[in-house]
């Protein structure tokens, strides 16, 4: 490598930076994924995820190579950032979901924006709710027979404390040991079971409990963020921190795929939002 | 699946040595095995957990003559806990996941038996938090009991490694997993289980040592029948007295149904006292992840724990972070020591909590006698107040105090603890506990965005740096240093002295009649310090980093002392995450911690060792 001139490296150099999707393209587009994850992803790959990641391989003609691991704790740590066993490079290279400005990874532009909806099954008394806030100023005799889905973590939960509701949650694990359902296929079962009747859910999520019901059996309300209370996220795709070229190229696909990439998500019943140009800008730090 | 033993022969010898269990109960027989100094044959070395030996072979003068013997590969990397058990001359060792115990013969070092249990990697390795840690095993009743990481216990015939039964202690899809060592109690085999971040609901359960059989389990939160408080009966501390619980006071300080994903797992050491028949151990922190989010004292996470070995009934609990804000996880091991407090002598149980505070109570009783920091740069809390048993919590360092939208700045300990669960040793001759500690502090910086299986929320990040003061007074110093070992008076409350180490100490320690402790060193070490001075007098480079325990026995006349070194677990995962989360904001700061912690890589690397050490035989 001594004998490489300095004008040939300026020359590489000056070709990867004006195109750095082709520069990639010799290498394969490696997800970290979840193999069981709706409507995320699945090893099936019919996850909204799997569709972006493959029209993204495709365009940057790269081949798509996945590696899986529940996505629990750990999640990056054993992937984006594990090394291969052979010590050379990492497992995989992009986690196609991850919020804006997510601390564990660096995080692309965003790609879309949704929120959190509270979902209410149709015909268990619940059907003259129109808003959030009347759960809330419900007579007391009524609250106690709320059945609604209470999590370990997140602003539902925080919603149930700042309302007074906690007394009537029934309690949810975030993330389980269960290869055999994810929170929203377990959250799916058990509203249909009538286990609960109602649950404050994740945008893709509530979608996708919704596209699991033929009958629109759910009143879906958006639930709207307030100063002290955040419902709404704009979500981009992770990579290691410092792996500038392969943001670049990430970056590029999102900016000239973005209709394409909100048929996909649409297509899946998710609600989504226009992204709010704050968490592109803070992105950009 | 147990693999053929090579050599029937030396399989035969062997097995000749060890002990027919014709004894009435494991109990006494272990407490039998536990008084001969020549074997380990329980985690803590004896019932009582002191880690202490009587052997004084190796001793405050001879120590700096000391040879590794011999060693052994596990043959498996990642974080090794727990330490070797000796009995009868026999000598078994475990491994991180995939759980392989080694039985091996001293006199030619060859394996006797392995076993390695079949478990699903892919369940179980995902729902592991903090790396595929054990924490070791129990002999009891000629068996030797494995606490698998998929919840497994599994008990193996002690001479020829075959399984005798397995039993299913938790369900790794609702977040269980088990690192602990279980604990063999008269017919018995205690354990818990791991999962706190998952919202698994603590317990410690007893197993028949015979058939497996669930003999009793007590929650550490929920109705009285979980629990198995007995209102009335089973009593706290609280107004400077040994007070009856109320009813259901396991869910009284919850709101609704959030006990059902309490936390207050049990994933530490239990210690026995066979006269008063109880179990002792501490649970964990509660798990609901936002303390705004669980209103109220979260009883009984965080918590110090007497039961009946019989029944599992409570005789008394102690709850010495109500609300934890801060993950002090209350799972540290309790040692049962008798001692003179306050001019009274008392059968008590010491515990040095993650929370910085070391407490002596009555075991008997419950009555807390002692409440003192072992590392005065700690800062939560002020002091406990012994008459009401609560620490007086400093608003300044009170994430839920000081409002979720500030960032509070300079809390001690960190996260991880003023010492974590690498167990204490005690010395009758000083009367002095060796702790093996933490020196780190830590920062809150909401609004973060955290994601947890598909679901964004606003979260906060812990950042952690030394904690730059003085162990003994407290007063900032600007040092740099991670780790400290510490000898503290558990009558007094008093740090007697400390060494400063430069990574966390993350092994276990053992004092010896020798006036000698050892202890391990993340860089991979094993040290030998004067039991009255703490003055260093050996160490040695082991090939990887050491979180496991440092144990001693004898065989053949000659004193051994040995430990697993493998780095892993929080200190090689955990830790160096939490210090250097990789964004450009940590880097820059370049120094303290978290330079010193990127350095640990450049000290070690991962790999499982059995280092045996023995002084040379012309001493």
């Amino acid at each position: 490598m001594k004998t490489i001139s300095t004008a040939a490296k300026c020359l590489i150099l000056a070709s990867l930076a004006s195109s750095a999707i082709t520069a990639n393209a010799q290498d394969k587009f490696r997800v970290c994924a979840d193999p069981l994850h709706p409507p995320y992803s699945t090893k099936e790959q019919t996850g909204y995820e799997n569709k972006i990641a493959a029209l993204f391989a495709e365009q940057s003609g790269q081949e798509l190579e996945y590696t899986w691991l529940p996505e629990r704790i750990g999640f990056i740590r054993n992937t984006l950032k594990a090394e291969n066993d052979n010590g050379e490079g990492f497992k995989c290279d992009i986690v196609m979901g991850v919020p804006a400005g997510y601390d564990l990874t660096d995080t692309t532009k965003p790609y879309f924006h949704s929120t959190y909806v509270m979902l209410i099954a149709k015909g268990r008394g619940w059907n003259d709710i129109k808003e959030s806030a009347q759960l809330a100023n419900l007579p007391l005799d009524k609250q106690e027979k709320l059945k609604i889905a209470m999590f370990d973590r997140g602003p539902g939960t925080e919603w149930l404390q700042k309302n007074g509701l906690l007394e009537y949650g029934v309690p949810y694990q975030s993330m389980t040991g269960d290869n055999e359902h994810n929170i929203a296929m377990q959250i799916e079962q058990d509203l249909r079971a009538g286990k609960i009747d109602m649950v404050i859910l994740w945008g893709p999520m509530a979608g996708y409990v919704q596209s699991q019901n033929s009958k629109n059996g759910y009143i879906a309300i958006p639930m709207q963020s307030s100063p002290d209370m955040k419902f709404d996220f704009s979500i981009a795709m992770g990579i290691r921190q410092g792996d500038n070229k392969r943001k670049q190229q990430l970056n590029e696909l999102i900016d000239k795929n973005l209709d394409k990439i909100q048929a996909i998500i649409t297509s899946y019943g998710i609600p989504v939002l226009p992204i709010p140009k704050q968490a592109i800008k803070e992105d950009d730090d | 699946m147990k693999k053929p033993v090579k050599n029937w022969l030396l399989a035969s010898t062997v097995a000749t040595l060890l002990a027919a269990p014709t004894v009435s109960t494991a109990n006494d027989d272990l407490e039998k095995l536990t008084q001969n100094p020549a074997n380990w044959a329980s985690w803590g070395g004896d019932y009582a957990g002191t880690r202490y030996s009587k052997l004084s072979q190796i001793n405050a003068q001879n120590v700096k003559n000391l040879q590794p013997a011999w060693s052994f590969s596990t043959g498996v990397l990642r974080g090794h806990e727990g330490g070797p058990l000796v009995v009868n001359g026999v000598l078994f060792i475990h491994t991180p996941f995939p759980n392989t115990v080694y039985a091996i013969d001293q006199k030619t070092k060859a394996v006797i038996w392995e076993f390695t249990p079949t478990m699903d990697a892919d369940v179980t390795i995902p729902v592991m938090c903090c790396d595929t840690v054990n924490r070791g095993l129990a002999y009891g009743d000629g068996k030797i009991f494995l606490q698998q990481s998929d919840t497994v216990l599994t008990a193996l015939d002690a001479k020829t490694g075959k399984r005798v039964w397995s039993v299913q202690n938790g369900d790794p899809k609702l977040g269980m997993t088990n690192t602990n060592a279980p604990l063999v109690v008269k017919d018995k085999v205690i354990t818990g289980i791991s999962g706190g971040e998952f919202g698994v609901r603590g317990f410690l359960a007893a197993y028949n040592i015979r058939t497996g059989q669930l003999e009793w389990k007590g929650y550490s939160m929920g109705p009285d029948k979980d629990t198995l408080l007995k209102p009335g009966k089973s009593t706290t501390w609280q107004d400077g007295k040994v007070t009856p619980v109320g009813q259901d006071s396991g869910t009284s300080t919850w709101k609704g149904d959030q006990w059902k994903i309490g936390g207050g797992t049990t994933w530490g050491w239990y210690s026995y006292d066979p006269k008063l028949n109880l179990v002792y151990y501490g649970s964990g922190n509660p798990s609901t992840w936002n303390p705004v989010q669980r209103p109220g004292d979260n009883k009984w996470s965080m918590s110090l724990w007497a039961r009946d070995a019989d029944t599992g009934e409570v005789k008394w609990v102690y709850q010495m972070t109500p609300h934890d804000e801060w993950d002090y996880d209350g799972i540290n091991e309790t040692v049962l020591v008798d001692q003179e407090v306050k001019g009274k002598q008392h059968k008590t149980i010491v515990h040095f909590d993650r929370n910085g505070f070391g407490y002596t109570l009555d075991r008997e009783t419950g009555e807390l006698l002692v409440a003192e920091k072992f590392d005065k740069s700690v800062n939560w809390a002020t002091h406990v107040d012994l008459k009401s048993g609560r620490p007086e919590v400093v608003p300044e360092f009170s994430t839920e105090h000081h409002g979720e939208d500030v960032n509070t700045v300079g809390t001690c300990p960190a996260a991880l603890g003023s010492k974590n669960q690498q167990p204490v040793s005690y010395s009758p001759q000083t009367g002095l506990f060796y702790i093996s500690g933490n020196h780190l502090c830590m920062e809150y910086e909401p609004f973060e965005v955290s994601y947890t299986a598909g679901q964004p929320y606003v979260g906060a990040t812990l950042s952690m740096m030394p904690a730059g003061a003085d162990v003994l007074t407290g007063k900032k110093d600007g040092t740099t240093n991670l780790g400290q070992f510490t000898a503290y008076d558990a009558k007094t409350g008093k740090i007697a002295w400390s060494n400063k180490e430069q990574f966390s100490v993350w092994s276990g320690s053992v004092a010896t009649a020798g006036g000698v402790v050892f202890y391990g060193t993340l860089e991979g070490y094993l040290k030998a310090v004067d039991a009255k001075t703490g003055k260093e007098l050996y160490k040695f480079k082991t090939p990887s980093g050491i979180i496991g325990n440092v144990n001693t026995w004898e065989f053949e006349g000659k004193q051994y002392v040995g430990v697993l070194s493998g780095i892993g677990g929080w200190a090689g995962i955990g830790i160096a995450a939490g210090l250097d989360d990789g964004s450009s904001s940590t880097n820059s700061e370049g120094l303290g911690a978290v330079g010193a912690y990127r350095s640990l890589s450049s000290y070690t690397k991962l790999g499982g060792t059995l280092t045996v050490f023995a002084l040379p035989s012309s001493n």
